[in-house]
């Protein structure tokens, strides 16, 4: 219980630390002029404004919600270890393990904040054109949230390993690799000689972010049943566990001397 | 002191410049259109995730590709339209706008469109392949069919199959047993574009549709006045050397012009009346051996 309170107390630090980072504010406000930038392309679209305003919309959610979660998240540990308030904390009666689960939520809260401002700024666009977007669209929003949180997960395991800046690249890799998932799996009908336990294994071993993409359906107004949710949660949950065990490990190891 | 009126001076000469290299090149220089990824897949693989705002940004492309070279473009030449729009609907095949009107961009005649219904009719059994639902994109399929490819069979079959998907309108049976019934096509025509014209929002495709309707107006104005060249032809052994001969002779009270208000075409040489080239109700004869201008 005493655990809990202490993780908590972390995470609702790292949130007022990283609500307060200047380049958060430009991304989400980079994100919420893009969303409505698509107003500007309505004459252009030939009566496809309410289409192109929610891609636009959600690949700007899920582009600078990427950024956001590997530019801080990768600073998160490095930044206390620069300034030295690491020792500090782990001085007083914080576990290494709670500490790096602390960071890890308090991001989270930060991106889901973010996420809940540029939501609110894409119902706000189509509000703007006169559509009335049921709440379907709230599905891609949770599949775009729950990738972020995984890129989050991510960035904090290399952070624990090097410096942010290997950690920033390291973590852009990963995240673009989980991406090509779908290419390194089919990648024998491409290139035959192959082996097929190296594209099996790394397609396994690369978080799947194709999964978390449900923008395309909820744009043409297909269903996201909760069954299909809980799947791509679970997997979520699942994959960013073990990250996040690998990340307490390493950070269990690391020597700050 | 100097850097000063340096910066001025530099500020005052960007727009008197400017201007003259508008003078100089046009100030509607059209820059050449360039394809560098050719294909759904290439995109995809530069742009893994985004594949909606993809197809989002090539069809806002192949809008301005297709209105820039009608408008602009002195040869008029649609080269990149087919691959812009099939880059569309592969990066998103469930883009149906981008299946309708990117079918009527590719099928309209030569200076409309771009000429080429097969590619436009392929566009739109890509589409119903895609959207099998859409009951909407049937029905412009058989139409498609039947206006370009001069298809009647083939086009009732299309709208029967539309007519089996959940919304449909009744009439699209009558429509297709009219297609197989054949009879003056023309009036078929018109019944098409009248319906299309009433159930299309306002816009350029409204436009189209009317501009289609006024066009059977003039082919209809263009039968009876070559009726009335070949009775005055039979009657003085020769073809009339103008339509002011028509009018001299009682048989026309006016300069006749097209809905458009452009006066018809007269060719003296052939004794035959045709829409003017000037007008915007002109085509361009499909290269097909079933010729458009039948209608």
């Amino acid at each position: 219980m005493g655990g809990m309170r202490r993780i908590a107390a972390v995470a609702a630090n790292t949130f007022r630390e990283t609500v307060r980072e200047r380049v958060l504010y430009n991304l989400v406000l980079f994100a919420i002029l893009m969303t409505l930038s698509g107003l500007l392309l309505n004459p252009l679209s030939l009566r496809q404004d309410e289409k192109i305003v929610k891609d636009i919309g959600l690949a700007s959610m899920e582009l600078f919600g990427t950024m956001i979660a590997v530019f801080i998240g990768v600073g998160l540990v490095s930044k206390e270890i620069e300034r030295r308030s690491l020792h500090l904390l782990l001085a007083k009666p914080l576990s290494r393990d709670e500490f790096l689960l602390g960071k890890f939520a308090g991001l989270g809260l930060t991106l889901s904040a973010n996420v809940a401002a540029m939501t609110a700024g894409l119902y706000a666009t189509l509000w703007m054109i006169g559509r009335h977007s049921g709440p379907g669209l709230l599905a891609a929003v949770y599949g775009i949230l729950l990738g972020l949180m995984l890129a989050v997960s991510i960035a904090l395991l290399f952070s624990t390993l090097t410096s942010s800046a290997l950690a920033a690249v390291c973590t852009v890799c990963v995240v673009i690799g989980g991406r090509f998932a779908d290419v390194i799996r089919n990648m024998r009908e491409v290139a035959p000689g192959a082996p097929g336990w190296l594209t099996t294994g790394l397609y396994y071993a690369l978080p799947n972010f194709h999964t978390f993409d449900l923008k395309d359906r909820v744009v043409h107004g297909d269903p996201v049943g909760f069954h299909q949710l809980g799947w791509i949660t679970l997997y979520g949950a699942c994959y960013m566990g073990v990250v996040l065990l690998a990340a307490l490990a390493s950070f269990r190891r690391r020597d700050f001397q | 002191m100097w850097r000063k009126v340096l910066f001025l001076a530099l500020v005052a000469a960007v727009p008197i410049l400017l201007r003259k290299v508008d003078q100089n090149l046009g100030e509607f220089r059209a820059q050449e259109e360039a394809l560098y990824l050719t294909s759904g897949q290439q995109v995809r693989r530069f742009f893994p995730g985004f594949e909606g705002l993809m197809a989002d940004v090539y069809w806002i492309r192949s809008i301005q590709y297709f209105g820039g070279r009608r408008v602009f473009a002195a040869g008029k030449r649609f080269d990149l339209l087919e691959p812009l729009i099939n880059i569309t609907t592969e990066l998103d095949p469930k883009f149906e706008i981008a299946y309708r009107y990117g079918a009527v961009f590719l099928s309209e005649p030569f200076p409309m469109g771009s000429g080429r219904p097969e590619a436009g009719v392929a566009l739109l059994e890509r589409g119903v392949r895609e959207l099998p639902r859409s009951w909407y994109l049937q029905q412009n399929l058989g139409f498609f069919i039947y206006f370009f490819l001069k298809d009647p069979p083939r086009a009732a079959k299309a709208l029967l199959e539309a007519r089996k998907q959940p919304g449909s309108p009744i009439w699209l049976e009558n429509m297709a047993a009219t297609f197989l019934g054949e009879g003056g096509e023309r009036a078929i025509a018109r019944q098409i574009w009248r319906q299309m014209h009433d159930t299309l929002e306002d816009g350029i495709f409204k436009k189209n549709a009317l501009n289609n309707i006024q066009r059977l107006d003039a082919l209809d104005a263009v039968d009876d006045l070559n009726r009335v060249v070949q009775a005055l032809t039979s009657r003085t052994g020769r073809h009339p050397r103008s339509l002011e001969e028509l009018r001299a002779a009682g048989l026309l009270r006016a300069t006749p012009v097209d809905p458009a208000g452009v006066p018809l075409h007269y060719d003296p040489a052939l004794g035959v009346v045709e829409i003017s080239r000037d007008s915007p109700l002109w085509r361009q004869p499909l290269p097909t051996a079933r010729r458009y201008e039948s209608f």
